[in-house]
C-alpha cells in the first residue's frame, strides 16, 4: 500500500478545516501546519523530511540554522573528512620518500584550506536546500519548542501545527566545567575552524571525534598530546584494533595520556595551562589551544518535550519503539537524541522508519548491526559482535585475524601494518561481526556489514570472488581462515 | 433533560452476525438499564442484550431472524439525563470515598479533582485477566481516553482507558500481573473539570490546514494502534533471515522464529514468508501460528461416486481447531481403569425413586462429578493449568468441573461451580437444570466458562474405552465408558462385579505417569464408597 493513496481514500474534513475554508482563518491561527513537522535539519531530520515528502505527506522541516544538514553536514561528517583527506596526502606524500618520490615540504594556507572545506559543506548544505524545494518541503527557520501535543513555537513568534513530529534535534557537545572562557579552548566545532593552525594542542577526550581532530592538526604541523581518562583510546573498541593505530601516531604526537583526569585549566597570555592527575602524566602542560572532545549531549532536554506529553530522560535521550515512536503515538524521535550509538547513518535509517510508520507503512527499525568508523591514520572500523560484548555475554565465537602484510595490495601500498578480523559462530559458520584496521577500512566494512545483516557464512563470503589485488580480498581470506582453505597465507592447520 | 442514545450491540466476544431469536421490548416501553431488549443466538448459547440505560425506548430497528454484530446500532432510547447515571469505561474512585460515578448533573458533568484510585472495569465475563502491558509511570500525565493498561482475556486485548485526566501518582500493577473487575490500577491526581472529549473533538482534530484553500486531508495515519502487534523479538533477531525478508515479515506480522527457511543453508526466503501466510490464511497449517506440519491430501471424492456437501455447524467450526490446538500442542497420555461400582449402582437404585419424587434425575454422572471432587483435592496438579510461558504451574483454588453435553447443534461443555461444596443432589439437580439448557441452546457465557477440569461421559451410549482429548488450558480429562458386569477374581472366586471404564487422559507435561495411575486409582476407591458420596455437605 502506498502511503498517498490512503489519504485520499479518508479524506475527511474537521469542522475546523470546513470553518478554515470558509473563513480562511484558522482557529487558533498557527503561522505554520503540516501533516509531519520534523524538529532539526541534520541527517535525521532531513531524511526524515524527505521520504515523508516522497510518501506524499505534507511536511514543514524546522531548523535554528540558517542552512540545512545539522551537525553532521555542517560541524561533524563532512568537514572533518575534507581536512582529514588534506591530512591524509600530506602523509602519504611525505611516505613516499622512503621510496624514491620526495615532494618539498607542504605549504600550508590554513585560509585557502579552510575555504575549500567550507566550499564542500556549502556543495552538500546548498544541495539539500534545492532538494527540499523540488520536494515542497516548506524550510522554517527558528528555534522550536514544543507549546502543546500538536504545536511548536519558534523563537521569532511563528508557531506550527502538526499532526506528527518527528523530533530530531540532534546533540550538542558537552564542555567540561569551570573552564576558563577563551577562545584557544575549543569544541569540535571550533577544532574544523583551524584558526590559526597552532603549535601544540592538547585533546581532552580520546574518542574518534578527538581523535579524528588530534590526526588533522599532526598532518598539519601541530604538536598533538591526547588526554584520556579511561584506560584506553575509543572505549569500547576491541583492544588489538588499536595496536596498528597506536603504533602510527605514538612516535607522531607528543604525548598520549590514558587513565588520566585533566584537573584544571588556566589561560595565560602566551598559552593555557592544563594541570593534570595520572601516572604517566605531567602535572601540568602548557598549549596554545585546547581542543574539548568528551562528548555529546543529546538535545532531548531543550525542546519543552513535556509539554507535549514526551518523556526525556536526565540524559536527553528520548525513549522510542521499534517504530521509533515515543510515549506520544503521533510523536517520534530519531537520531543522536533517540538513544544508540550518536552516528549519522543510525539517524538516516531511523529517520526512513519513521517517515514510513506515520505514512501507514509497516517498517521497523529492524537493523542488526550499525557500524563504527573512526576516519583517522589508519582507519578504525567495526561492525556488529566485539569480543568485548562477546566475553561480557558469554557468547561462543571463533576468530580469525588476517594481517594486511599477506594483501599485495597493502604492501604495495606501504601500509602492511593493518588487519581484517571476523568473528564467526562456531556452529553455524555465521559471521558475527568483524572490524578492520588500514586505509579506507570505512569502506571496506561495508562488506562484513553485508554479511551479518544477510546471515552469510563463512564459504559465502569465501567463494565470492573478490577482485584482485585489493583490501577488500582480506575478508574473504578471512573466511578461507576460518574454513581451512586459506592459500595466501600459512596457517597452522586448525581443522 | 431528556437526551436520546442510540443502541448499540455490545462487544459479544467471538461472535459476529448473530441472529436475533426474540426482541423483548417495543418503542414506547420503559427500561431499565440491564433489562433484556432482544434475545440473540450465537453457537454457544443465547443471550439478552441488556438496555445501556434507564429510559424509554424510542425505536427498535430489528426483527426476529436479523443478524447483527458487535457496534450495530438496533435502535433508540430517551433517556433523562438528570436520573441517570453516565457509565463510564473505566471507574474512578476517589481515595476520601466520595464517588466519581456521575450522578445527576444537570450540565455537564464534570470529575472531582484530586488523589483517586484507578480501578479496572467491569469486563463482562472476564474476571481474571492478565495485564499485558503498562502504559503509564509515576508521573506520567494522562489524558481521558489514554490508555492505561491494556488486558488481555482469552477474547481479545483490550485497554483500559483513563476516565479522568491528570498526573499518574503511582501505579499498581505490572505486566503479567492478573486482575478483576475493580482491582486498583493505580493513584492518579485528576485535574478537575475535565469531561471525556467527543469524539471530535480530540486533540489530533483539532489541527487545521494554514491556508484555506489545501485542506490538510485526514491522514490515517494518526489512527496508528498504540502497541506493535506482538513478535517475539528475541525469536526474529535469530531468524536467519535478509533485511528484505524481514521487512516483509514485519509487514505482514509474521513471527519469523516460526517460519521454517526452504532457502540453501536454511535462510527464510520471501516465498516462505508468504507461504507461512498463506498457510494460516486457508487453515491448512492447522494452528493459528503455524506448526510447518505435513498436509493431509485433498481428493476429489465425487470421482469414486455421489456426495453431498454439508457445511460444518458453528460449534463445530469453533471446537474444532481447539481441539486440533489441543492435540499438537499436548503431548497426551491416556490412562485406562475400572471402577467398581457395583455398591453404588445397587444405593442410587434405592435412592433414585425418592429423588425423583423430588425433581432430581440422580444419574450416575452426578457421583462420578463427586468422586472426581475427592481425587481433585488429593492431586491438585490435575486442576491446575501451565502459564502461557510454560514457567509456571498455575493451581485453581477452586473446584469448577465441566462435562461434555450432546446437543442436536453439537457438543457443548457446560461448568458445575464449586462443586466441592455441593452436595451429590444439589450437583444432579443442576446436571439437569444445564443439560436442558444446552438442549435448548439457552446456555450464557458464564455457563460455559470457568472448568478447571472436565468429564466426558459415553456411559449411556456404549464403549469400553476412549481417548478424550484435554480441553486445554486444562490439564486432564475424565472420558467415562459404559459399565458392565465383569468376573472379578476376589481372592477364592470370580465374582460378578458391575464395573465402570475410566479414560483418563492427561498432559504429560504437568502429569506423569505414575501420578495418573495414583488419580484414577484414587478415583476408583472414591466410586467404591457410596456412602462417603452420599455425605452432605455441611
Ligand atoms: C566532529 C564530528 C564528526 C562526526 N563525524 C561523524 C562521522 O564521520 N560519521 C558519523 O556517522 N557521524 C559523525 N558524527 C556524528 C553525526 O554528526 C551525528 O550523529 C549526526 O549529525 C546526528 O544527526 P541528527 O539528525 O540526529 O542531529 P544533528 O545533526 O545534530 O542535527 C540536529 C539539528 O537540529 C537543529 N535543532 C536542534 N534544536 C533545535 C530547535 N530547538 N529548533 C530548531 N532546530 C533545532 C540543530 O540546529 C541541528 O541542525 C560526527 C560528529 C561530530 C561533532
Amino acid at each position: 500500500m502506498a502511503g498517498g493513496e490512503s489519504f485520499d481514500d479518508t479524506q475527511v474534513m474537521t469542522p475546523g478545516e470546513i470553518d478554515a475554508a470558509v473563513t480562511g482563518i484558522s482557529p487558533g491561527e498557527a503561522t505554520h501546519s503540516a501533516q509531519v513537522v520534523v524538529l532539526g535539519s541534520g541527517p535525521g531530520g532531513y531524511t526524515a523530511a524527505f521520504r515523508a515528502a516522497d510518501l506524499g505527506l505534507d511536511v514543514v522541516l524546522v531548523e535554528r540554522w540558517p542552512v540545512l544538514g545539522g551537525v553532521c553536514l555542517n560541524v561533524g561528517c563532512i568537514p572533518s573528512k575534507a581536512l582529514l583527506h588534506a591530512a591524509k596526502v600530506i602523509d602519504d606524500a611525505a611516505a613516499m620518500a622512503d621510496h624514491g618520490v620526495t615532494f618539498g615540504s607542504p605549504v600550508i594556507d590554513g585560509d585557502k584550506l579552510r575555504d575549500w572545506k567550507n566550499e564542500v559543506v556549502g556543495k552538500l548544505t546548498g544541495g539539500l536546500a534545492m532538494m527540499a524545494k523540488q520536494r515542497k518541503v516548506r524550510v522554517v527557520t527558528g528555534e522550536a519548542k514544543f507549546e502543546s501535543p500538536n504545536r511548536l513555537r519558534l523563537d521569532n513568534g511563528e508557531t506550527v501545527d502538526f499532526r506528527n513530529c518527528i523530533i530530531a534535534a540532534g546533540s550538542e557537545s558537552m564542555m567540561l566545567p569551570g573552564l576558563p572562557d577563551d577562545p584557544r579552548i575549543v569544541d569540535s566545532t571550533g577544532a574544523l575552524e583551524l584558526t590559526p593552525i597552532p603549535k601544540k594542542m592538547l585533546v581532552v577526550g580520546g574518542g574518534i571525534i578527538g581523535l579524528e581532530m588530534a590526526c588533522v592538526y599532526s598532518a598539519l604541523g601541530t604538536d598533538v598530546s591526547v588526554v584520556e581518562l579511561t584506560d584506553t583510546l575509543m572505549p569500547g573498541t576491541d583492544p588489538d584494533l588499536l595496536r596498528p593505530f597506536l603504533n602510527i601516531i605514538k612516535p607522531r604526537y607528543e604525548a598520549i595520556m590514558v587513565s588520566t583526569r585533566v584537573t584544571g585549566m588556566r589561560a595565560t597570555v602566551p598559552s593555557i595551562e592544563v594541570s593534570f592527575e595520572g601516572d604517566k602524566a605531567p602535572s601540568v602542560g602548557v598549549y596554545d589551544r585546547v581542543l574539548v572532545a568528551v562528548g555529546r549531549r543529546a538535545n532531548g532536554g531543550t525542546l519543552d518535550a513535556d509539554k507535549a506529553g514526551v518523556m526525556v530522560d536526565e540524559r536527553g535521550i528520548i525513549a522510542v519503539d521499534k517504530q521509533m515512536r515515543t510515549n506520544v503515538p503521533h510523536i517520534y524521535a530519531i537520531g543522536d537524541l533517540a538513544g544508540g550509538p550518536m552516528l549519522a547513518h543510525k539517524a538516516t535509517h531511523e529517520a526512513k522508519v519513521a517517515a514510513e510508520v506515520i505514512a501507514g507503512e509497516k517498517s521497523y527499525f529492524d537493523a542488526r548491526a550499525i557500524p563504527s568508523v573512526a576516519y583517522t591514520d589508519p582507519e578504525v572500523a567495526w561492525v556488529g559482535l566485539t569480543e568485548i560484548e562477546a566475553k561480557a555475554e558469554n557468547i561462543e565465537y571463533e576468530k580469525v585475524k588476517i594481517p594486511w602484510a599477506a594483501s599485495g595490495r597493502a604492501i604495495s601500498l606501504g601500509r602492511s601494518e593493518g588487519f581484517t578480523k571476523l568473528l564467526f559462530d562456531k556452529k553455524t559458520n555465521r559471521v558475527l561481526g568483524g572490524a578492520i584496521v588500514g586505509p579506507s577500512a570505512g569502506d571496506l566494512i561495508s562488506e562484513i556489514c553485508l554479511a551479518v545483516e544477510m546471515g552469510a557464512d563463512a564459504s559465502d563470503i569465501s567463494l565470492t570472488i573478490h577482485p584482485h589485488p585489493t583490501l577488500s580480498e582480506t575478508v574473504a581470506f578471512a573466511s578461507e581462515a576460518f574454513e581451512g582453505t586459506l592459500t595466501d597465507l600459512y596457517m597452522p592447520k586448525k581443522r | 433533560m431528556a437526551k436520546t442514545i442510540d443502541i448499540v450491540m455490545p462487544d459479544l466476544g467471538d461472535f459476529e452476525n448473530v441472529e436475533i431469536i426474540e426482541v423483548l421490548a417495543k418503542s414506547g416501553d420503559t427500561v431499565e438499564r440491564e433489562d433484556g431488549l432482544v434475545t440473540v443466538e450465537t453457537d454457544k448459547a443465547s443471550m439478552d442484550i441488556p438496555s445501556p440505560e434507564n429510559g424509554v425506548i424510542e425505536t427498535l430497528t430489528i426483527a426476529v431472524g436479523d443478524t447483527v454484530s458487535t457496534g450495530d446500532v438496533i435502535g433508540s432510547l430517551t433517556m433523562e439525563v438528570g436520573d441517570t447515571v453516565l457509565i463510564t469505561p473505566a471507574i474512578a474512585t476517589p481515595i476520601t470515598g466520595e464517588t466519581t460515578v456521575l450522578a445527576s448533573a444537570e450540565d455537564a458533568p464534570s470529575k472531582p479533582a484530586g488523589k483517586q484510585t484507578l480501578v479496572v472495569p467491569d469486563l463482562g465475563d472476564f474476571d481474571d485477566v492478565e495485564v499485558i502491558d503498562v502504559y503509564i509511570a509515576a508521573g506520567d500525565k494522562v489524558e481521558i481516553e489514554d490508555s492505561l493498561v491494556t488486558l488481555e482475556t482469552d477474547k481479545a486485548a483490550m485497554d483500559v482507558p483513563a476516565v479522568v485526566a491528570g498526573t499518574i501518582e503511582s501505579v499498581l500493577v505490572k505486566v503479567g500481573d492478573r486482575v478483576a473487575a475493580g482491582s486498583s490500577l493505580g493513584i492518579i491526581d485528576a485535574v478537575a473539570g475535565a469531561v471525556p472529549p467527543k469524539a471530535e473533538e480530540t486533540v489530533v482534530e483539532k489541527v487545521v490546514p494554514a491556508t484555506a484553500a489545501q485542506p490538510a486531508p485526514q491522514p490515517s495515519a494518526t489512527e496508528v494502534p498504540k502497541t506493535l502487534p506482538a513478535i517475539d523479538e528475541a525469536g526474529f533477531s535469530k531468524a536467519h533471515a535478509s533485511p528484505s525478508v524481514r521487512k516483509l515479515a514485519r509487514e505482514l506480522g509474521v513471527n519469523l522464529a516460526k517460519v521454517i527457511g526452504k532457502g540453501a543453508k536454511s535462510r527464510i526466503l520471501h516465498d516462505d514468508v508468504k507461504s507461512f501466510v498463506k498457510a494460516i490464511l486457508t487453515g491448512h497449517s492447522g494452528i493459528p501460528g503455524g506448526s510447518g506440519l505435513p498436509e493431509v491430501p485433498s481428493i476429489d471424492f465425487s470421482k469414486f461416486g455421489e456426495i453431498d456437501v454439508q457445511p460444518l455447524t458453528r460449534i463445530q467450526k469453533i471446537s474444532g481447531p481447539r481441539l486440533q490446538a489441543s492435540w499438537i500442542n499436548l503431548p497426551h497420555v491416556t490412562q485406562h481403569d475400572l471402577a467398581d461400582i457395583t455398591q453404588l449402582e445397587a444405593k442410587r437404585q434405592e435412592l433414585k425413586g425418592p429423588a425423583k419424587e423430588r425433581g432430581i434425575s440422580l444419574t450416575p454422572l452426578a457421583f462420578i462429578m463427586k468422586a472426581c471432587v475427592t481425587a481433585l483435592v488429593e492431586f491438585p496438579k490435575v486442576n491446575s493449568s501451565l502459564s502461557d510461558d510454560g514457567e509456571n504451574l498455575i493451581y485453581k483454588k477452586y473446584c469448577h468441573i465441566g462435562f461434555a453435553a450432546d446437543t442436536p447443534q453439537g457438543l457443548v461443555v457446560p461448568v458445575i461451580r464449586d462443586v466441592d461444596k455441593k452436595d451429590v443432589y444439589e450437583i444432579a439437580t443442576e446436571l439437569g437444570e444445564l443439560s436442558a439448557l444446552a438442549r435448548d441452546g439457552k446456555l450464557k457465557l458464564a455457563q460455559l466458562q470457568g472448568a478447571g477440569f472436565t468429564i466426558s461421559s459415553l456411559g449411556g451410549i456404549g464403549g469400553t474405552a476412549f481417548t478424550p482429548i484435554v480441553n486445554a488450558p486444562e490439564v486432564a480429562i475424565l472420558g467415562v465408558s459404559r459399565s458392565s458386569m465383569q468376573p472379578t477374581w476376589n481372592g477364592s472366586e470370580f465374582e460378578p462385579r458391575l464395573m465402570l471404564p475410566l479414560s483418563f487422559s492427561y498432559d504429560h507435561r504437568v502429569i506423569d505417569g505414575a501420578q495418573a495411575a495414583r488419580f484414577t486409582t484414587l478415583l476408583g476407591k472414591a466410586l467404591g464408597d457410596v456412602n462417603a458420596l452420599l455425605k452432605a455437605i455441611p
